[in-house]
């Protein structure tokens, strides 16, 4: 049996309601419902997942949700006990209309720019987040820039191109 | 230099030695740059034409804007230029600060701009030539010779309708006006 099914079986025996696939040999995929997802970022981490990678975020605008993954890898641990298991992307959806969840800042402290991040281009909250401020940007938009429904053609008209150019009279 | 030059650079000393002495501000706006270490080595040796890189805005008299301007670029770079001494020259390089380029429908670059500082010349493409440097930098220095190169002259007369611009799109600046502003008109 390949490593990477041992532990997905291993994973659907911890926790109930959760979907769990290997698309790849050196990926597993996980399904996870709101409530779950720090005690299995948690029990990963305890299994030697401690390096979070990435958190990223998909909007999925005809469902109306924000999808949130958590990729994880193996930093700096047994290289041959874990290169046929491979990286762990935990999924979770929540809905889009005030979007909220909690910070895994207590489980993994890189959290915080990535949470951060997707704050201001999706307008997440994220409970317990000591500095949602600005990362990147340095304006507020009425929508965040990066879900589906900013409309960027319409605010390239609405703010760069009504700026008049200068005109080159002379005195 | 030809006996005749001679004379033509004496008329004109100041402009003679304007041109062939451009000092360039390292600045790093986007992608642009990464032309430049090229230009500046070895391999095209920019010091043929007179051009070396220093380290600060005020040692410098000439400002390649390399690539794609964001909002917090633009700040940086109205700060540079403001600080820089006359008599000073701007080049635009590559396709984004003439027009956007492929960020013209982002939400967080600007267009065009010449809308927020002037423009001496442009050099066109993405990513342009090293020699389009060098064929920006001797058309410079034709038009420094006719007088036309007298972006920052314009800056200093339209301070007014510059400085309106750039508090549009990046509200209020927190460092004061670098010429006097009159509000009678």
């Amino acid at each position: 049996m390949k490593m990477n099914k041992k532990l997905a079986e291993e994973l659907e025996l911890t926790f109930k309601d959760i979907e769990v696939s290997t698309p790849e040999d050196t990926k597993i995929e996980i399904f996870a419902h709101k409530e779950q997802v720090l005690t299995i970022l948690r029990f990963l981490k305890d299994k030697g997942y401690n390096h979070l990678a990435l958190i990223s975020c998909v909007d999925w605008i005809e469902k109306a949700e924000f999808e949130l993954v958590y990729i994880l890898t193996p930093y700096l641990q047994d290289y041959e006990a874990y290169k046929e298991i491979g990286d762990i992307h935990l999924k979770m959806r929540i809905p889009r209309e005030n979007p909220e969840f909690e910070t895994v800042i207590p489980i993994f402290a890189n959290a915080e720019p990535y949470e951060r991040e997707i704050h201001e281009l999706f307008g997440i909250k994220f409970a317990g987040h000591p500095r949602l401020t600005h990362l990147l940007l340095e304006r507020d938009y009425a929508i965040p820039p990066f879900r589906k429904d900013f409309d960027t053609r319409e605010y390239v008209k609405d703010v760069f191109d009504s700026i008049p150019p200068i005109k080159g009279e002379k005195k | 230099m030809d006996r005749e030059q001679v004379i033509k650079a004496l008329k004109d000393s100041g402009k003679w030695g304007h041109k062939y002495s451009f000092w360039v501000v390292y600045f790093c706006t986007g992608c642009g740059i990464i032309e430049i270490p090229p230009v500046i080595t070895s391999r095209w040796d920019a010091e043929r034409f007179g051009v070396i890189p220093v380290a600060t805005p005020r040692q410098a008299n000439l400002f390649l804007i390399t690539g794609y301007v964001s909002l917090k670029t633009l700040r940086a770079i109205i700060r540079t230029y403001e600080q820089m001494p006359e008599p000073k020259y701007t080049v635009g390089f590559g396709s984004c600060p003439i027009n956007g380029g492929m960020y013209w429908d982002s939400y967080n670059t600007i267009k065009h701009l010449d809308k927020y500082i002037p423009i001496d010349g442009w050099i066109a493409g993405c990513m342009p030539r090293p020699e389009a440097i060098f064929i920006a930098v001797t058309h410079l220095w034709t038009m420094i010779d006719k007088g036309m190169a007298d972006a920052y002259k314009k800056y200093r007369e339209q301070y007014k309708y510059y400085r309106r611009n750039q508090e549009m799109v990046l509200g209020e600046l927190e460092w004061p006006p670098l010429y006097p502003i009159d509000e009678d008109e």
